[in-house]
Order: structure tokens, then C-alpha cells, then sequence
């Protein structure tokens, strides 16, 4: 049971600065995702955890003992790689079992035929790397990094290199495995919804900098900046340059035309901003009013579960709106109005990106 | 809890503290090769420093600094521009025609098939034959009293036809035998840039019925092109170097006709104990090889990059 | 290409019957000349078919040439022998020193490294009499010279610059990550080099080994300045038996047979790897 903690950690490559003060502490038995667009620096940050790299400033503790310095054998990490990185000339059951007997444990065997069964790749252990599929590649990957019940457990997109469906189960399963053995799990993920199904937390990275780091509803619902608010959320949010006025002590803004009730901020005009409305909480209707934005449906894609519309705002501006499939939906080329509810808008502002808060959106996600 | 501890727990990131970690191991590893170096770039230094100085083994009282004399005495010399004319003509002679050949064999055997595969590693037996040696086999072939070329040609009516020993026909049979030890190479390096082609343009102008000869000057030449720079710079490198093959058929003889570079500096060196000059000689040498070389390096570095798949 | 007319085939198996015989014509001849007698090597016209003996191999392998002067001893055993330590040793030398320096310069990016790597690509390209003439002065003082172990040495200017970057190749096509992971699994840098690192490298490094043994075997100029009789390789040797013997042509043919089939089989069981080491590593076969 060991606390991983990142403190104040920077790294510079040249003209690049994949990590620029991060701060992060995670808890034994917590999954936490670091999450973020690529090239933002989160396979350096498990990287420099490893101790494949250093940190050129700020210390990184395992159980409150910094390892900074320490060859990465004696950190007390397992780590499941992108690319899986199993050892060729070795067969499955080798490759897990490495860890146990460089450390001399007991009961090997046991351990390994344990895991194995865990993630179903008993009937493969003795198959080299190159006659395993790609899913059994990564489970495989899995059981080594697992085996040695580590005190912190790196998974660098473990997913990325698997197919849908295998991709969809593992998202199932993945929370009971990792947090079997109460090992700290940093899980770095490109895709926000893996994040969400997976971590307790998810820390966003951009630009090397954490933008934030909360629950997975939180982050959707209270995104800390207008960059954050994009990253989650499909189709992505969209965003009206707006500068709210602020009447009787609520806020509304002009949009396209329409004056629309805002519930973000605390009542004073905070000046510039970004406005920004989840797909889903828009409604379409043909019936126009003041409290509507006029809107032409240029496209309709239906995706199952939910129905994708194409608007442009009288002004021009695109918007897309996520409505239930069963909606009455109109048809591309129709006239139609759009409404949202005042507490579904976000306001950021439009200098730092920041949101201004407290929001008061109450449909989490 | 301490005043101490409190501090250290309390203290918001570690400061600043300067990392030296001066990595060892990658100059530890690279030691012994390290050595290597010194052990080539001490002699190649010295052999500057002799070059420019009045240094004979027989004379050692007569030694002494002589600035560019030696370089300055090869300018009216007509042994150092016949030595000149000689390892000229020979690369050009060597490099043009097992360019020509191999380029020639690499298309014939182009399709993989289990024939042309047997083809092509039977012909490298001569490329893994000493050169030294293939010369000597050669020898033994044109030896005027039985050898089996100098009864073939005599078939011809050609019956007095000397090789090596005769100065019209002595270059000739040195590149004879230059290239056949050498062509093998060229052509297996063709051969494996042809086999690495990709196919679509060649399907493509198949399809729309190109002619055969727009198709190897405007497709296959311009694509190969790496690989034909790299296998003739890799030739002429060697080439203007050769000595094995002209030591052991002729010692440079008849005459003067094969004094090539290597072959003037040995015999400088060896038989007229000459080390100033026979440095200087082979200083000009190297200014030549290594302006070839690094034009060599910078092709020879983007192939390599493509072969290991990071451009 | 693939179809062709009845004209082009007959022409493409006639250039191929040619090339063939240009080139397997002169290996094929010396090597039924060393079955023969002097007096069926001299007769003409030359025939294929003769009754074929192996005296000339007894003659060699006995050291007792018999000419019509008398009794010649020879030492042509000693140079085969001299090539096979000279080369191993060179090899096994170079592949201690190379193959550590070529996972460094794969896995660090350091200017030394680069600085060595192309230093002695570039002296592979140099005169070796430039090097090798002030170094034979050299080795007199130090007393290496008409040493194994001078010869050896040197040797490396053929194996090391050979060995450094194909191996350097095959290391930098092994994923760091797999090293990563079996460090992570808690072993030792050094534990990774030698489980992980080497046996995957271990067909190029091989093939770097093999190469640099039959670049080492055929050398001719190192030896035959820095050692003198009893310590010279087959190529020097078969020159200087050539001298020596005069008219024995059998035997220098059956001495020819013998300093090249060593290469020559091991070529044939690395041919799969010639292209690359005769590239250094530029072009894959």
C-alpha cells in the first residue's frame, strides 16, 4: 500500500516542456486517468515515474520515499506498455512470470496460473508473443505488470492497440483488475470515454500543464476551462463568442439574435466570453419565440442511441445538437428554433479560457 | 512530530536541487572503441607530420623538416602523375564496367524466382574470394605456358598474348580480374534496391502500355538511384585504393604501368625506404578518398535510415 | 517484364549461361586443377577429363613439396592455421569491444558516440597503408610487430567499424520499451543487455561476426606488413608459396582451394545476411 505522489515535476526536451510543475497524488486503490490530447505529455509523465527519464526539477515519492535517483528495478512499478513491449523470445507464461523470479518470489507457478486464470489467457501461456492476438497480447501485458502486485501500476493506453469489442469489454473488466491489488494505477488514455468508464479521477493534461484534475463528472459537468470543456464530450461542446449582460441580477446574452437566459456566473457581467452548450441540452423545435435562436438543420446523422444534428444559427455559427433518436427530428434544410435550459450554459472567459463558475448545471452526465 | 518533520511534510515541492546525473555508462561502453580510434588517428597523424618531412630509413641523419617538399616535388615528377594517370584510369575502367554489368545481371535476375535466387548467391563465391587470391587463381589461367585462357584465346589465333606480363595488356587483365571479384557486389546491392521497389508505378505503367525503355529511364533508374550512387561510391572508394589485386599479380609491373597509389607508397616505403614521400603520397590519397567519402556518408546514412525504418 | 517474347527468353538464358560461366568458370578450373598432375597441367590442349589424384593435398598437408631440385619443406599448414587464430581472435575481439559501444550508441544519443561511430566509418574508406606504414614503425618500438596480438589489433579497423554498425542497426530495431518493461520487471541494466538486448540482436550480431571473419581471412595488406613468415595468413601465404615453389602448379592450385573454401562456406551459410554487412547495414536483403 503506497501513496504516489508528484510533486512540482518539470522536463524540458529541447524546445519542448512535456511537464511544466505538475502536481499529482494518488491515492493507494485509486485509478486516476491522466488524460489529454496527444504530444501533451503523458506518456513523458509515466516515463520520467519509471524512471526511464528524470525529471529535470521537483521530486516524485512512492509511499512518502522519493525515488528519484533509483534505477527503475527498484521503484516498485509495474507498468503495461501502448505497444504491449512483451518479450518475443519468451513465451506468455515467461513473460509474466519475469518479474517474479527476478525478485525471487515463492510460489511462482501459482501466481502465474492466478493471474492467468483472472484474465482468461490460461490456454495461451505457452505461446510466444507472435502467436497471440492482439487481445491476447494485451492481457498478457496486463498479467506482467499485475503479477507482482506493484505499489504503483503505470498503464501507458493499454487499449489504443486492440480492437472495439475487446476494447469495450476490458473497459468492464479493467476496475475490478487494477484495483485488486490497491496499487496506486496511473492510466493514461486518449480517449475521454475510457477515462470516464475507468478512473476514479481523471487529471487532464494539455500543454504539459494539468488543467484539471476532479471526478469524471465534475470534469464534465464543471470543466475548469473552455479547453477542458472541449476535450470531453461527443459531439464536442458548442461555443458562441457572447458578452452577458447582467438584469435583475441574472445573466442573458445575445445569440444569433435571440436573448438567451444564462445560469453560469454570479450575476455580475463578467465581460468577454466564450458561451458554451453541451449538445445534448439543446432542444429543436419548429415553434418560434423570444427565448429561441432561429436555426437551419443543414445535416442529420443518425448514430443509434442518439441523432446528430447540423445547424447553422442565423448568424452563421454551426452548432451541433445530440437529441434521442425517437425525437422528432425534422429534415435537413428545415427551419427550426433552438432552446436550452439557462442552467445548461457554461461561461468561460474569453482572455484565460477559464470557466466562471459556480455553475448550477444539474443533468450530470 | 518534530519541528523538522513538520517542515520537510509541510514543504510545497521540493526545491530546485541540481541534478548532475552525469550518465557514465554510455562512455564506458564506448571505451574500448574509443581506443581503437586513438590507435588509427596516431598513426594517421603521424603519418602527416612525415609527410611533410625530408625522412628516408636508410639516410636518418639527413632527416628534417621540409614543409610541402615532398608535395611540391611530386609536381614535376612524372613517376607520381604516371602513378596519377594509372589509379585514374583504373577506377574509372573498374567502376564503369561492373557498374554497367551488375546493373545489367540485377535486371536479368530481378524476379525472385528459385532460379534467379541460386543465380545470385553463386555469384557472390567470387566477392568472397580473397582478392589477393583471385588474383593468384587468375595467374594461374593466363600463365602463357598452360594457362587455360592463353590456349582459349590462342583458339582465336591470337597466340602470343601475354596479360599481365605484357604492358599493352597488363591493365587490362588486372581490371579483368578486378571485375570479377567486384561486379558480385554491385549487382547484390542492385539487386536487393530493385527487390525493394514499391510495385505501383510499375503496375501502373504496365497498364497504360509505356514502353519498356520509358519505363527503366523514367521509373527504375530514378528510383534506384540511391542504391546505384551508394554500390559505385562503395567501388571508386575501394577502387582508387586497390592494391591486393595489383600486388599480387604484378607488384605494380610491368615496368611502371600499374603503379597505382597503394602500390608506389608500399614500394616507397619497403624497397627505397622513402617514409616522407611515401606519406605525402598517400596523404594526396586520403584528401581524395575522403572528399568521395563524405559525399558516400551522407547518401549511405539515408538509406541506412530507410532500411531501419526511421527516416 | 513477366511476359516476355520467345526472342527476350532466349536472349536472357544466354546472357545468364555467359555471366555463369564468367564468373564460376575460374573457381570451377583451379579447383579440378589441384586434382591434377603437373604433367596433366601442362598438356595441351587442356582436358576435362582426367584421372585425378590428391598429392597435391598430401604434398601441403606433409609439408614435404618434392620438385625435381628435391625435397622443399613447406609451411603452408602453419599459415591456414595463422588465418584461423588471426581471424577468430580478431572477430571475438572485436565483437567484446563492438557489440557493448554499438547498444550505446543505439540507446544514448551522446556526441562521443557519434564522433567514434563516424571516425571509424570514415577510416574504413582511408588508405590502410596510411595508417598501417607509421603504425608498423610504431609496433617496431613497442615490439608488437610479427605479434598475434599486433596483428590482431589492427585487425579490428576491418572487424570493429563492420560489427559496430550492423549490430548499432539491429539494436535500434529493438523497441526501448521491451527493455523498459524487463527493467521494470526488476532487473539490472546489465541483466536487460544481456537477456533482452543481445538475443534479440542476436541474428545481426551474428551475421556482423561472420562477415567480419571472412573480411578478416581475405585481408592481405595488414599481414603482409606486420608479420613475417611463421605468423602470416593464407592470402600472404599463397603469395609467398607462389615464389617460392616456382613450376609446382598443382600444388598452388590445391593451396588456393584450401585458403579459399573456409570463406566460401561460410558466405553460402550466411548469404542471407551478405547484403546488409556488405552494406554496412544500409541496404537489407
Amino acid at each position: 500500500m503506497a501513496r504516489l505522489e508528484i510533486k512540482s515535476v518539470s522536463k524540458t526536451f529541447g524546445a519542448a516542456r512535456p511537464a511544466d510543475g505538475l502536481s499529482l497524488a494518488v491515492e493507494p486503490g485509486e485509478i486516476v486517468a491522466v488524460f489529454g490530447p496527444s504530444g501533451s505529455g503523458k506518456t513523458v509523465l509515466l516515463r520520467m515515474i519509471a524512471g526511464m527519464f528524470e525529471p529535470d526539477d521537483g521530486d516524485i515519492l512512492v509511499g512518502g520515499r522519493s525515488v528519484i535517483g533509483a534505477p527503475p528495478e527498484r521503484r516498485g512499478i509495474g507498468m503495461a506498455f501502448q505497444n504491449f513491449a512483451l518479450f518475443p523470445h519468451m513465451t506468455a507464461r515467461d513473460n509474466i512470470a519475469s518479474g517474479l523470479r527476478a525478485k525471487g518470489g515463492s510460489d511462482v507457478a501459482g501466481r502465474v496460473a492466478a493471474i492467468s486464470r483472472l484474465l482468461k489467457i490460461e490456454h495461451v501461456l505457452g505461446h510466444a508473443p507472435r502467436e497471440l492476438s492482439n487481445g491476447q497480447k494485451q492481457r498478457t501485458a496486463l498479467a506482467r505488470a499485475l503479477v507482482g502486485n506493484p505499489d504503483v501500476l503505470l498503464l501507458d493506453d493499454p487499449l489504443r492497440n486492440v480492437d472495439a469489442k475487446l476494447r469495450y469489454e476490458m473497459r468492464l473488466e479493467l476496475p475490478n483488475l487494477l484495483r485488486r491489488g490497491a496499487a496506486a494505477v496511473l492510466y493514461v488514455t486518449q480517449d475521454y470515454r475510457e477515462a470516464m468508464a475507468i478512473a476514479d479521477r481523471i487529471a487532464v493534461l494539455i500543454d504539459g500543464r494539468l488543467a484539471q484534475v476532479a471526478t469524471p463528472a465534475d470534469i464534465y459537468a464543471q470543466p475548469a476551462s473552455v479547453a477542458v470543456a472541449r476535450l470531453f464530450g461527443d459531439p464536442t461542446i458548442n461555443l458562441a463568442e457572447v458578452t452577458p449582460v447582467a438584469e435583475h441580477g441574472a445573466l442573458s446574452a445575445v445569440i444569433a439574435g435571440a436573448k438567451m437566459r444564462l445560469g453560469a456566473g454570479d450575476g455580475a457581467a463578467p465581460g468577454p466570453c466564450w458561451l458554451g452548450v453541451r449538445p445534448e441540452d439543446l432542444a429543436i423545435s419548429s415553434v418560434s419565440g423570444e427565448d429561441a435562436i432561429p436555426a437551419r438543420i443543414l445535416a442529420i446523422t443518425p448514430m443509434h442511441e442518439k441523432a446528430v444534428l447540423l445547424l447553422r444559427l442565423s448568424d452563421g455559427t454551426e452548432w451541433l445538437a445530440a437529441l434521442p433518436p425517437d425525437a422528432p427530428l425534422g429534415a435537413a434544410d428545415d427551419a427550426v428554433f433552438v432552446r436550452f435550459a439557462p442552467e445548461a450554459a457554461m461561461l468561460f472567459d474569453r482572455a484565460t479560457g477559464l470557466r466562471i463558475g459556480p455553475s448550477h448545471r444539474l443533468k450530470a452526465a | 512530530m518534530s519541528m523538522v518533520q513538520l517542515l520537510q511534510t509541510n514543504a510545497p515541492a521540493t526545491p530546485a536541487k541540481p541534478r548532475p546525473r552525469i550518465r557514465l555508462l554510455p562512455y564506458l561502453l564506448s571505451l574500448p572503441a574509443l581506443l581503437v580510434c586513438v590507435a588509427i588517428l596516431v598513426p594517421f597523424v603521424t603519418a602527416a607530420v612525415y609527410s611533410l618531412q625530408r625522412y628516408r630509413l636508410n639516410l636518418p641523419y639527413l632527416r628534417g623538416f621540409i614543409g610541402a617538399g615532398n608535395y611540391i616535388d611530386f609536381l614535376s615528377d612524372p613517376a607520381f602523375w604516371n602513378t596519377f594517370r594509372i589509379s585514374i584510369t583504373y577506377t574509372a575502367l573498374t567502376v564503369v564496367l561492373e557498374l554497367l554489368l551488375g546493373l545489367g545481371i540485377a535486371l536479368l535476375l530481378r524476379r525472385p524466382t528459385r532460379f534467379h535466387n541460386a543465380v545470385s548467391i553463386a555469384l557472390l563465391l567470387p566477392l568472397m574470394t580473397a582478392p589477393a587470391i583471385a588474383a593468384l587463381m587468375w595467374k594461374l589461367m593466363t600463365n602463357p605456358s598452360f594457362g587455360i585462357l592463353s590456349y582459349l584465346v590462342s583458339l582465336f589465333g591470337v597466340t602470343d598474348f601475354k596479360w599481365a606480363s605484357d604492358p599493352s595488356s597488363a591493365l587490362f587483365t588486372v581490371v579483368l580480374v578486378d571485375v570479377w571479384v567486384y561486379t558480385p557486389f554491385i549487382m547484390i546491392l542492385l539487386l536487393a534496391g530493385l527487390r525493394s521497389l514499391p510495385r505501383q508505378p510499375f503496375e501502373a505503367a504496365a497498364l497504360d502500355g509505356v514502353p519498356a525503355s520509358f519505363v527503366f529511364f523514367r521509373i527504375t533508374l530514378p528510383m534506384l538511384a540511391p542504391y546505384i550512387i551508394t554500390a559505385s561510391l562503395f567501388r571508386l572508394l575501394d577502387s582508387i585504393q586497390q592494391f591486393d589485386i595489383i600486388y599480387a599479380m604484378t607488384q605494380g609491373g610491368p615496368g611502371d604501368r600499374l603503379m597505382v597509389f597503394q602500390v608506389q607508397a608500399y614500394l616507397e616505403f619497403f624497397q627505397y625506404t622513402n617514409v616522407g614521400r611515401s606519406a605525402a603520397l598517400l596523404m594526396i590519397l586520403w584528401l581524395i578518398t575522403n572528399i568521395l567519402s563524405n559525399i558516400f556518408i551522407k547518401n549511405w546514412l539515408r538509406l541506412r535510415a530507410r532500411a531501419h525504418g526511421h527516416a | 517484364m513477366e511476359h516476355s517474347s520467345l526472342a527476350g527468353r532466349i536472349f536472357r538464358g544466354a546472357a545468364l549461361t555467359l555471366i555463369l560461366l564468367f564468373f564460376m568458370f575460374p573457381i570451377v578450373w583451379i579447383f579440378l586443377m589441384s586434382f591434377q598432375t603437373n604433367e596433366q597441367i601442362l598438356r595441351i590442349p587442356p582436358r576435362i577429363l582426367f584421372e585425378p589424384t590428391l598429392s597435391n593435398y598430401e604434398a601441403l598437408i606433409s609439408g614435404q613439396l618434392r620438385t625435381a631440385a628435391g625435397n622443399l619443406q613447406i609451411s603452408f599448414m602453419r599459415n591456414l592455421f595463422n588465418s584461423v587464430v588471426l581471424s577468430s581472435a580478431a572477430v571475438l575481439l572485436a565483437l567484446l569491444l563492438g557489440v557493448p559501444a554499438a547498444y550505446a550508441f543505439a540507446r544514448f544519443k551522446f556526441k562521443l558516440g557519434e564522433t567514434i561511430a563516424f571516425t571509424l566509418l570514415s577510416f574504413r574508406f582511408a588508405p590502410p597503408l596510411l595508417v598501417l606504414l607509421p603504425l608498423s614503425l610504431y609496433y617496431q618500438e613497442l615490439g608488437l610487430n610479427d605479434t598475434y596480438f599486433g596483428i590482431v589489433w589492427v585487425y579490428q579497423l576491418i572487424a570493429l567499424p563492420l560489427i559496430l554498425w550492423i549490430v548499432r542497426g539491429y539494436f535500434e530495431d529493438i523497441s526501448p520499451d521491451i527493455e523498459h518493461a524487463y527493467r521494470l520487471a526488476g532487473h539490472s541494466w546489465r541483466e536487460a543487455f544481456t537477456h533482452i538486448a543481445v538475443p534479440l540482436a542476436g541474428p545481426g550480431i551474428a551475421a556482423a561476426g561472420l562477415l567480419s571473419f571472412i573480411f578478416c581471412w581475405n585481408n592481405f595488406v595488414f599481414a603482409l606488413i606486420l608479420a613475417s613468415a611463421d605468423k602470416q595468413p593464407v592470402t600472404v601465404g599463397a603469395l609467398a608459396f607462389v615464389t617460392a615453389s616456382g613450376i609446382q602448379y598443382g600444388q598452388i592450385a590445391a593451396a588456393i582451394v584450401l585458403s579459399v573454401t573456409p570463406t566460401l562456406l561460410l558466405a553460402l551459410y550466411a548469404q542471407r545476411y551478405l547484403v546488409e554487412g556488405l552494406s554496412l547495414g544500409a541496404v537489407k536483403g
